[in-house]
């Protein structure tokens, strides 16, 4: 994290606040969705409200993990390893918010 | 690097002195938990991919959601996602220079893990149908 020490601090927090609110929405309907069958479940996320909150949630969510697992990977690895753990620390975000954007993409504008 | 054994002098930090705290706990259990969430959103991706665009992915999570092993790993995504957003909650405050006192500190860390217990296991009970 050199010199990036500042905003990924700031940006850490700024995920937080966005996704405190969303989380609490999320924890209600989460059970729920998780274990519906595909019929239901796609209803559910195509309701637009439940779209629109997933969507920000995965992308802010996202973020605020790959930042996150990046403290922990420069805290604890020191060899070689650091920076393929980095670089797949960001494949794995960039796959969340690629896979996310596409699939509510897909059922908003495609379906 | 001093050499604490033959000078006579204490070694520091002393990696064998220490005590079970509480707020020790919740800081690494925050870490723990920041994990768990982690492979959490990484599944839920495959889900929403399988739901919009790929059926058969969509069937093979929603196997796993409905076996034992799927019933284990809701309930800790559900633990976990409470913990870390309560005890993010704490680190803002703690951001604002608030809270910082080792009685208060040590005090909302109970608060966190227990409310997070109790939490999880009302979504968990409503979720499941629990409550119909």
């Amino acid at each position: 994290m050199s010199k990036k020490g500042t905003s990924s601090f700031i940006i850490q927090r700024a995920t937080a606040v966005m996704l405190a609110p969303i989380a609490v929405w999320f924890l209600f309907g989460i059970v729920g969705a998780l274990t519906a069958d595909y019929a239901g479940a796609r209803a559910w996320l195509a309701e637009p409200l439940n779209g629109a909150l997933i969507g920000a949630f995965f992308i802010a969510g996202a973020w605020h993990m790959r930042i996150g697992m990046e403290e922990i990977i420069v805290d604890y690895i020191h060899s070689w390893l650091k920076d393929v753990l980095l670089f797949l620390n960001w494949l794995a975000a960039l796959g969340v918010i690629a896979g996310a954007a596409w699939s509510l993409y897909t059922i908003f504008f495609a379906g | 690097m001093a050499d604490g054994a033959t000078s006579g002098r204490p070694l520091s930090p002393h990696l064998q002195i220490w005590r079970f705290t509480v707020t020790m706990a919740a800081s690494i259990t925050h870490r723990g938990a920041g994990m768990a969430l982690y492979g959490g959103l990484l599944l839920m991706t495959l889900w929403v991919v399988g739901l919009a665009l790929h059926p058969p992915l969509f069937d093979a999570v929603s196997t796993i959601i409905h076996s034992p092993v799927g019933f284990v790993i809701i309930a800790g995504f559900v633990w976990s996602l409470l913990f870390h957003l309560m005890n993010g909650l704490r680190h803002l405050y703690w951001d604002s220079g608030r809270g910082l006192a080792p009685k208060t500190a040590t005090m909302t860390a109970w608060l966190v893990y227990i409310a997070a217990t109790i939490l999880t296991a009302v979504i968990l009970w409503a979720g499941y149908g629990g409550g119909a």
